[in-house]
């Protein structure tokens, strides 16, 4: 299948800038800098319905709009590469594969926001993401569109790289500002919000890859194109981390609105040892479980939404009718648990709480009781940190208890379901 | 069953000196011989970060908060059976049923 990002929507080797240019490459650029105006761009992004692929789906054409609304000079953009969700590659893979089509959504993206600096900030283990990104750039240095007076417009734009550290707070928006003005990865309390006071406390839009992946072909063939792909209310492809639970583990590009089980079975090939799906994560570590009767959910905001769930940022989880959820949910509790950075107490209290529940209770030294104290620990603290991490451990842990109550009450007797 | 004095060690009660509290109680315990009875031990946050240092005694279920170097020694009198601390009591009950709750399961 075509993709938008990926030419065939699966990776297909590194492009050279030849071949990105016959896909139209800069073409968006050239479009933009020839006949648009940057309020232009962040109104076509904007009509486009593009939503951040980092894994809280906000509009991006409302986060540019904050930045570029500022009087405050100088504005910032950050390529958000930390990538550190576990299980997920898509923003290595289209960093590897499609540097120049990042590239350019960033330039686009520093024009519509008028800033003159770009970020590039990238998992310091992505070596050969880092090495793409660079090439890139220096490509594009030599062909006028990153530099001084870019396309003879009073618009100038400086690129500098930064290492992204492996603590999966580094990848929250103000813990990458605070990682780039030299200090520890902690988020920041909000409000102020980044898009109006971030780096160097001046306005800064920080998008993850995939987002800004986005950006150049909505310039170029226009909001209509964009939103006559996908549903009314995601537009566009995500790209789909799938990893060793399936035959044919990797990143696919697909239209939103695409049923969970063409992902696994027709792309994935279903699961490695052909075993019965007993739940789905379909977003990451920090989306609810959906049962394993649930796989005809359309991949997309609202749908996966109605069936309980969130689509985070694409990496599908699959739990198989061998394994026990109890030890799915330990594993998720301890890690968030290792993750907390540790300034916020009610985070820390939380995350702490669930995994020692969690770990009494796949010990067998648990009793019946404490299947109620998720919810109310949760609750208890739900919204008292500085960032979203104090709200990722409830969906999947409530919806494993909540689906899975026979798991949880095994091992409260002493005995596992699982057989792997 | 030893009787336990949890004493938060979490971020803010940790900044307003709870470990040295907690190190004061366990000399003050043993001073008293309270040893074979209580065990005072560490624990990870009672949610009551604004109000800390918190300490709770389990299982009779006492807690004080914003505890001082200079009250240890009535709590440790307590402990070794004299009377409540009162003005340290000032946690409300929603809170306090959460975490006693919590205690009742098996979790410290």
């Amino acid at each position: 299948m075509e993709g938008i990002l990926f030419p065939r929507g699966v990776v297909d080797g590194k492009e050279t800038l030849d071949a990105y240019r016959a896909r139209g490459g800069y073409q968006a650029l050239d479009k933009a800098l020839k006949r648009m105006s940057p309020r232009d761009v962040l109104q076509e992004i904007d009509a486009s319905g593009l939503r951040g692929r980092g894994g809280a789906g906000f509009p991006t054409g409302k986060k540019w709009t904050f930045t570029a609304d500022t009087r405050e000079t100088p504005r910032y953009v950050i390529l958000n590469g930390g990538e550190d969700e576990p299980g997920s590659k898509k923003d290595r893979l289209l960093m590897e594969n499609v540097p120049h089509l990042i590239l350019e959504g960033v330039i686009l993206a520093a024009y519509a926001v008028g800033a003159s600096k770009a970020y590039l900030y990238i998992n310091a283990d992505y070596k050969d993401a880092i090495r793409a990104m660079e090439e890139a750039v220096a490509d594009a240095k030599k062909l006028g569109y990153v530099g001084e007076r870019i396309g003879g417009k009073d618009f100038s734009l400086e690129i500098e790289f930064f290492p992204a550290p492996h603590d999966y707070v580094a990848g929250e928006d103000s813990a990458v500002i605070e990682v780039i003005e030299g200090k520890r990865p902690l988020p920041r309390q909000k409000p102020p919000f980044p898009a109006t006071a971030g780096l160097n406390a001046k306005p800064t839009a920080v998008n993850n890859v995939e987002t800004l992946a986005n950006v150049a072909p909505i310039i170029l063939r226009g909001a209509a194109w964009y939103r006559g792909i996908g549903t009314a209310e995601s537009a566009g492809t995500m790209v789909f981390s799938l990893n060793d639970e399936v035959k044919r583990p990797g990143v696919y590009e697909l239209p939103f609105g695409t049923p969970l089980r063409h992902l696994i079975e027709s792309c994935g090939g279903g699961t490695r040892d052909g075993k019965k799906i007993k739940a789905v994560l379909p977003g990451g570590p920090s989306s609810a479980f959906l049962s394993g009767d649930q796989l005809d959910v359309a991949l997309d905001h609202n749908s996966v939404r109605a069936a309980g769930s969130s689509i985070g940022c694409g990496v599908i989880g699959i739990v198989t009718e061998d394994q026990c959820i109890v030890e799915e949910a330990l594993r998720i509790a301890e890690f968030f648990a290792k993750e907390s950075c540790g300034q916020c107490p009610a985070c820390r209290m939380e995350t702490n709480t669930l995994a020692m529940l969690l770990r009494k209770i796949q010990q067998g030294q648990g009793q019946a009781a404490m299947l109620e104290q998720f919810g109310k620990v949760i609750a208890f603290n739900k919204g008292k940190g500085f960032c979203s991490l104090i709200n990722m451990p409830g969906p999947p842990i409530e919806s494993a208890v909540r689906l899975f109550r026979g798991d949880f009450e095994a091992h409260l007797a002493g005995k596992c379901s699982s057989t792997s | 069953m030893k009787r336990i004095c949890l004493v938060c060690q979490n971020v803010d009660c940790k900044n307003r000196g709870s470990e040295e509290i907690m190190k004061e109680l366990q000399q003050r315990a043993s001073d008293k011989g309270l040893d074979a009875d209580w065990e005072v031990k560490p624990y990870m946050c009672f949610g009551a970060c604004q109000e800390g240092p918190n300490v709770v005694l389990y299982p009779e279920k006492t807690w004080y908060a914003g505890v001082k170097k200079d009250d240890v020694g009535e709590i440790a009198e307590h402990m070794a059976g004299g009377p409540d601390v009162k003005r340290l009591d000032t946690i409300d009950a929603s809170l306090k049923d959460l975490i006693y709750q919590l205690l009742d399961t098996g979790v410290f």
